[in-house]
């Protein structure tokens, strides 16, 4: 038995081997035909082609605040060109621009500008981009609607409420002091502070402190954060329901989330030019100082030989921009911020 | 006479009473009746956490599955817009594929294994090793597995798990969980056939068959139940992964095909299942659809449950089929 064993076991080995030396022949021959075959139809370039007739795929990967945008432009793109295969994903920014940096991704759904690092990421790998902004997201201060004392406040009370220097303030007046060496002359009423925001995970907070606390924080030689003291939630609900709940409360969520709730004062904000409202206008203008831009970056080289991407992208600039946007819950650019985006994919401007 | 100056009558009667509750066992196994009592609170609370899990999952999808059943059944994921094309098709091929891959890979290949270490291997101390670093396996968070997957799967063997989508397919994820629960499989099958009572395999090899012959007549028809069972259950955690799945790639916002559930030829195209379908949906609390999304991750948990019963009737079948091939 045992010799026989054992020869069997060699000639196991030797087929397995075999096998493995044929499949990763196999493998690499694969290799090379599929990418020819997913090399989209090069040659036609024209920009006449109707969406219709159009067929590929277009891969997009990034922030999970544009995701909804791409989203139901993908779905309303699918009734007008079936034949393309749109695939939408939300990991975030950061691993959006990692994707599309090393090809793998079309185009890049992003809450922010791409970074200088991300940049030298996607030189590296000879991918140039085309910078498109699509839309607007404000961020809403706010208190309680019982809270009449206070209708408007400036980024220097926003620093002294939620500011990294602000840890174990628990009244409004408290903050007072500080805010007043920061320039502001708002009176904070006497009233006791809760606060309510999105934990750091959420684009929301990265987004405040960047617009809100940065630069002060910078300024005075401070981390650039939140007091660590406050009631951070990932789910907005659970915001409105503290602000709700809470006579001396303040928070920030993303403006479509807060315009809607009731029993909530949205705050007026003075960002060096006055006391401005938060409403669709006045974010839309860029006049309401909390507000950041929405983009798609988009990869040149794929879009020029890939004409599902083009098509897609096409769609994105004319019922992305004017339809989709607002209904999943952002502000729409105003009609020259379009035409300047839908320029800057017309004439492909790089970076 | 003589008793009743012996002992007063208190204590007589004390006597009768103890005789009495004795003969008919009434008060006297307290300990056991408290026992009793505390196995069936735990399995009251079991049974009403179970109860109030599926009820509250029910009524929140209620008139998801009432009113739009089969649309919901073969819509897409999306951004929640249109409610009405909403749906769990994608999801259900996901998760469908992944079963597939984890019944034609790990399987095999771990009830090979358990019957190599149950009845071929010697026990010394490297095999004891190799158990041991099984057992450990099958403790592994399973987000591990998904970073295994990532490397191997994903980024290490693309052109046969996605030529279109860099790997990130349903083959992928299907072979990262075949991985995932190849342990337990072992494991489990390796309990089955070390209950295979050793008087039947002596009897065996007591008239005279050979190794293979017990183990093909004896020990695998007596296990089989035991192997199923076990098999079976790694399926459906298989099907709850979620973790995994996000790193070797299931989409979680919109997906251009909503193959078949049936058609193979997009198995190695990007995917969904359904943990992901349900993890995203729940996750839009802040978002303007989320009227549509919470009711519908609702009804796709509902119809999550009602797949893993389906396969687990499926079990019960063929563990009944085999008991009863087994006493015949």
């Amino acid at each position: 038995m045992k010799p026989f064993k054992s020869k069997l076991l060699v000639r196991l080995g030797i087929v397995v081997a075999a096998i493995a030396l044929v499949a990763s022949a196999c493998g690499g021959e694969d290799d090379g035909n599929d990418s020819n075959d997913t090399q989209p139809v090069a040659t036609a370039t024209t920009p006449t082609e109707t969406s219709t007739d159009v067929t590929g795929s277009v891969n997009i990967s990034g922030s999970s605040t544009v995701e909804p945008i791409s989203v139901l432009v993908a779905e309303l793109f699918s009734d007008v060109a079936p034949g393309v295969n749109v695939n939408v994903d939300g990991p975030g920014t950061g691993d959006g621009f990692r994707l599309f940096c090393a090809g793998d991704a079309d185009i890049s759904d992003a809450s922010r500008t791409i970074r200088d690092a991300e940049k030298e990421d996607c030189e590296a790998n000879g991918v140039n981009w085309i910078e498109l902004r699509v839309a607007i997201d404000g961020i809403a201060v706010m208190t309680n609607s019982g809270n009449t004392a206070i209708d408007c406040v400036n980024f220097a009370d926003l620093y002294a409420l939620i500011g990294p220097e602000s840890t174990s303030v628990n009244t409004w007046a408290a903050a007072a002091p500080l805010a007043a060496e920061l320039g502001s002359n708002t009176s904070l009423p006497d009233a006791g502070l809760d606060i309510y925001g999105p934990g750091e995970e959420s684009g929301t907070f990265d987004s405040f402190i960047e617009l809100v606390l940065e630069d002060t924080a910078d300024e005075r030689g401070q981390d650039a954060t939140t007091r660590p003291d406050y009631n951070a939630n990932a789910d907005d609900n659970l915001i409105l329901q503290g602000i709700q709940s809470d006579q001396g409360s303040l928070g920030w969520v993303g403006f479509a989330f807060a315009a809607n709730a009731s029993d909530v004062k949205l705050l007026e904000v003075d960002g060096g030019d006055g006391c401005t409202e938060a409403n669709a206008d006045t974010i839309a203008s860029g006049e309401y100082p909390i507000s950041r831009s929405l983009y798609i970056y988009v990869n040149a080289d794929k879009a020029a030989e890939n004409p599902a991407i083009r098509a897609y992208v096409d769609y994105y600039m004319t019922q992305g921009l004017d339809t989709a946007v607002s209904r999943v819950g952002y502000v729409a650019l105003t009609e020259q911020s379009k035409a300047q985006t839908r320029n800057n994919w017309n004439n492909r401007t790089i970076g | 006479m003589a008793f009743g100056k012996v002992l007063d009558d208190k204590t007589s009667a004390r006597i009768q009473r103890t005789v009495a509750s004795s003969i008919s066992r009434k008060g006297v196994d307290k300990k056991g009746t408290a026992f009793q009592m505390v196995l069936l609170t735990t399995l009251f609370i079991t049974m009403l956490i179970l109860v109030v899990l599926i009820f509250d999952v029910v009524q929140g999808g209620w008139e998801v599955l009432t009113t739009r059943l089969w649309g919901f059944m073969r819509g897409e994921i999306g951004s929640g817009t249109f409610p009405e094309r909403l749906g769990v098709q994608q999801g259900l091929y996901g998760s469908f594929w992944i079963a597939v891959f984890v019944a034609v890979f790990a399987f095999p290949i771990g009830i090979g294994s358990a019957i190599y270490l149950e009845e071929y291997s010697r026990k010394n101390k490297f095999s004891r090793f190799i158990e041991l670093n099984i057992r450990n396996l099958a403790g592994v968070p399973s987000i591990v597995y998904g970073l295994l997957g990532l490397f191997l799967f994903v980024e290490g063997i693309p052109f046969l798990t996605g030529p279109n989508s860099n790997g990130r397919s349903a083959t992928s994820a299907g072979l990262t969980l075949a991985v995932l629960v190849l342990p337990i499989v072992i494991i489990t099958a390796q309990e089955a056939l070390r209950a295979v009572p050793s008087g039947l395999k002596e009897g065996s090899y007591g008239v005279g068959a050979t190794r293979w012959e017990t183990i093909r007549y004896q020990s695998l028809p007596y296990a089989a139940p035991g192997i199923l069972t076990g098999t079976l259950l790694s399926m459906s955690r298989a099907i709850g992964e979620a973790a995994p799945l996000i790193l070797v790639g299931a989409t979680t916002g919109f997906l251009g095909s909503n193959p078949n559930i049936l058609d193979v030829g997009s198995v190695r195209e990007r995917f969904t299942a359904m943990p992901i379908v349900i993890t995203e949906w729940t996750q839009k609390t802040n978002t303007v659809n989320e009227d549509v999304f919470i009711p519908s991750a609702a009804a796709a948990i509902v119809v999550l449950l009602v797949f893993v019963l389906l396969l687990n009737i499926v079990a019960i079948y063929l563990r009944h089929y085999f008991e009863k091939k087994r006493e015949s």
